[in-house]
């Protein structure tokens, strides 16, 4: 039985929007060292579809390195935009953080 | 003029202000101390022609004395009698100038008066006496009078000189303070001259170069203006040729559409809309949004509307068709994409459409309030693995679906109320009569007349409400994942 992977954590917050999109770029990179990641976006207050690119970069890196993804979002705003983008089908979402580590804790490496 | 160059006009002014008087001053008084010198060299000439004036009446003195002692002869008297009355006076004179010129000169003035006197009385009196015996005695001591007379005499010259010595050497060297004076003068005065020359073309330079950066600022704000308003009318041209293809005119769907681009002039965008009609009474329709702006996304959009005509005229599944684009835009390293494309189905009432990452259509229909239908799909052009669904809405006559951007929800940066906004918009636009330009209406709706931040395109494609009458049932939408 494999241990469970160490979980790194990027938190993004504040009104990601398109001026702000090379720290996000900066900010979403994905370290060597961890199993999983959880992408924390609870204190993120708004955000356009710059954000649903990186994102979605980002995963595509992590699915390269079989790094497994949880992200963890609480605003119903940016929900919305996550279901547009049809998020939902590329991460796993979580509202709540316990919830999130959990999944990534118990998710094989 | 600036600080730099007023603090050392200033230093300049306060220097020439301390050297003007000081170089005047000296030069004053140095002035006095060589008039002075000429004036005290002129005396000591004066002096010392009076000492030899007298030495030569006492000279006269003794020859007229001695002549007529050796021949009794009146005649050498002459000279003596005048010689004697010039003597006095003289020696006064040479007295007040030795005086006013030398210390130490007055004695010896005494003692030559005193011993031309003892001379006068012991000398030539006896000699002009006839009854004076041993001549040869008082003709000793005349000599011995008259040498210690000219001793005096000499001494006293020889202080003059020595005096006059000294006073050439004040002049010269007073001379020479004034040359060095001016000398220092002339050299600081120079070195200001070259100090605030320097600083001039130091500050002339500055300035030259001030003017060259400004000048090359100025060109390359030009050339950066003049590149980007090339890229913009580049993408404006690509765009508005893409946007403006003619929408359909059908005889069962109403068509309109609008595209305002953002208000911002450095924003050029990628959005677009089509409605193509194709065969078996079906219109295919698209609408989408190509990430970032400029010449590199409205190229993608095309890439993008060609694929979707393409796959569309292969595929009937509007899912498949986005699958087709999505694996067509990774061939390279295309833009992300958001887009909704579908068909609507004129004889059935049916709209069949699928979404990549985009909002969600809007359906209003008769009698029923304004919807959001189901999206979902991951944006195009960004993994392989993306799986597209498609949707059916069994429509009615009457119903109008909207398509839009992001940019017509996410202008207030809360998407829920964008929503609101929107839909509130439609409804409002569908309820006006006649309904004509509804697209821009509903764009209006929303902005009214706020400033754009983002590019919008909105279309809409309406069921008309010519044969009612067959499908009078069927306001029942339904949603197929």
């Amino acid at each position: 039985m494999n241990p469970a992977p160490t979980i790194g954590v990027i938190a993004l917050s504040g009104e990601l929007d398109i001026g702000r999109r090379a720290e996000m770029q900066e900010a979403l990179r994905l370290p060597a060292a961890h199993g999983a990641m959880l992408i924390d976006l609870s204190a993120v207050v708004y955000a356009d579809s710059s954000i649903l690119a990186e994102l979605l970069r980002f995963r595509a890196e992590a699915d390269r390195r079989q790094v497994r993804l949880a992200l963890l979002i609480t605003s119903r705003q940016l929900s919305r935009l996550v279901e547009y983008a049809g998020l939902s089908e590329a991460f796993a979402i979580f509202d709540a953080r316990g919830a999130a580590l959990s999944y990534l804790g118990e998710t094989p490496a | 003029m600036n600080r730099q160059s007023m603090r050392s006009f200033a230093l300049t002014g306060v220097v020439l202000v301390l050297i003007i008087p000081t170089v005047i001053a000296g030069g004053l008084l140095e002035r006095r101390y060589v008039a002075r010198a000429f004036a005290a060299a002129e005396d000591l000439r004066i002096a010392r022609t009076t000492a030899f004036s007298a030495l030569r009446f006492q000279l006269d003195e003794e020859t007229g004395i001695r002549g007529y002692a050796a021949t009794h002869d009146r005649v050498f008297l002459q000279p003596y009698t005048e010689a004697l009355a010039a003597m006095g006076p003289t020696l006064e004179q040479i007295s007040d100038q030795v005086t006013k010129l030398h210390t130490g000169g007055g004695p010896l003035v005494s003692d030559a008066a005193a011993t031309n006197a003892t001379w006068l009385r012991t000398v030539a009196r006896p000699l002009l006496d006839p009854r004076t015996a041993n001549l040869n005695a008082v003709e000793r001591r005349g000599k011995t009078l008259v040498d210690h007379f000219r001793l005096d005499i000499a001494q006293l010259d020889d202080l003059s000189r020595r005096r006059q010595t000294e006073v050439d050497v004040e002049a010269q060297s007073a001379i020479d303070r004034i040359v060095l004076l001016m000398l220092g003068t002339a050299i600081v005065i120079v070195l200001i001259a070259a100090a605030a020359g320097f600083q001039q073309s130091r500050l002339a330079a500055r300035l030259e170069d001030q003017r060259l950066r400004a000048e090359a600022d100025e060109r390359s704000n030009l050339q950066l203006r003049a590149a980007y308003q090339t890229e913009k009318r580049i993408a404006d041209t690509l765009q508005g040729a893409f946007v403006q293809r003619p929408l359909p005119s059908h005889t069962t769907l109403r068509f309109s559409a609008t595209y305002v681009p953002a208000s911002e002039e450095s924003k050029v965008g990628g959005d677009w809309y089509d409605a193509v009609e194709l065969p078996e009474q079906r219109v295919l329709f698209s609408l989408g949004d190509v990430e970032g702006h400029g010449i590199e996304a409205a190229v993608t959009m095309n890439r993008t509307r060609q694929a979707l005509i393409s796959a569309a005229l292969i595929e009937l599944d509007p899912a498949a068709v986005l699958a087709r684009v999505n694996d067509e835009l990774l061939t390279d390293e295309a833009r992300m994409v958001t887009a909704v494309v579908g068909y609507a189905d004129a004889t059935s009432y049916e709209f069949v459409y699928a979404t990549a990452g985009h909002p969600p259509p809007v359906l209003l229909e008769p009698g029923r309030a304004a919807r959001l239908l189901v999206c979902g799909g991951l944006p195009l052009g960004i993994t392989p693995d993306a799986v597209y669904t498609v949707r059916r809405v069994q429509s009615v006559p009457g119903a109008l679906l909207v398509l839009y951007t992001d940019g017509a929800v996410e202008h207030s940066r809360d998407v829920l109320d964008g929503e609101s906004v929107l839909l509130a918009a439609i409804a409002a636009a569908a309820a006006e009569q006649p309904v004509a330009d509804l697209a821009a209406k509903i764009h209006e709706g929303i902005f009214a007349g706020r400033p754009v931040g983002d590019d919008v395109a909105i279309l809409t494609i309406g069921f008309g409400i010519g044969d009612l009458g067959r499908r009078s049932g069927g306001a029942v939408a339904k949603r197929v994942a």
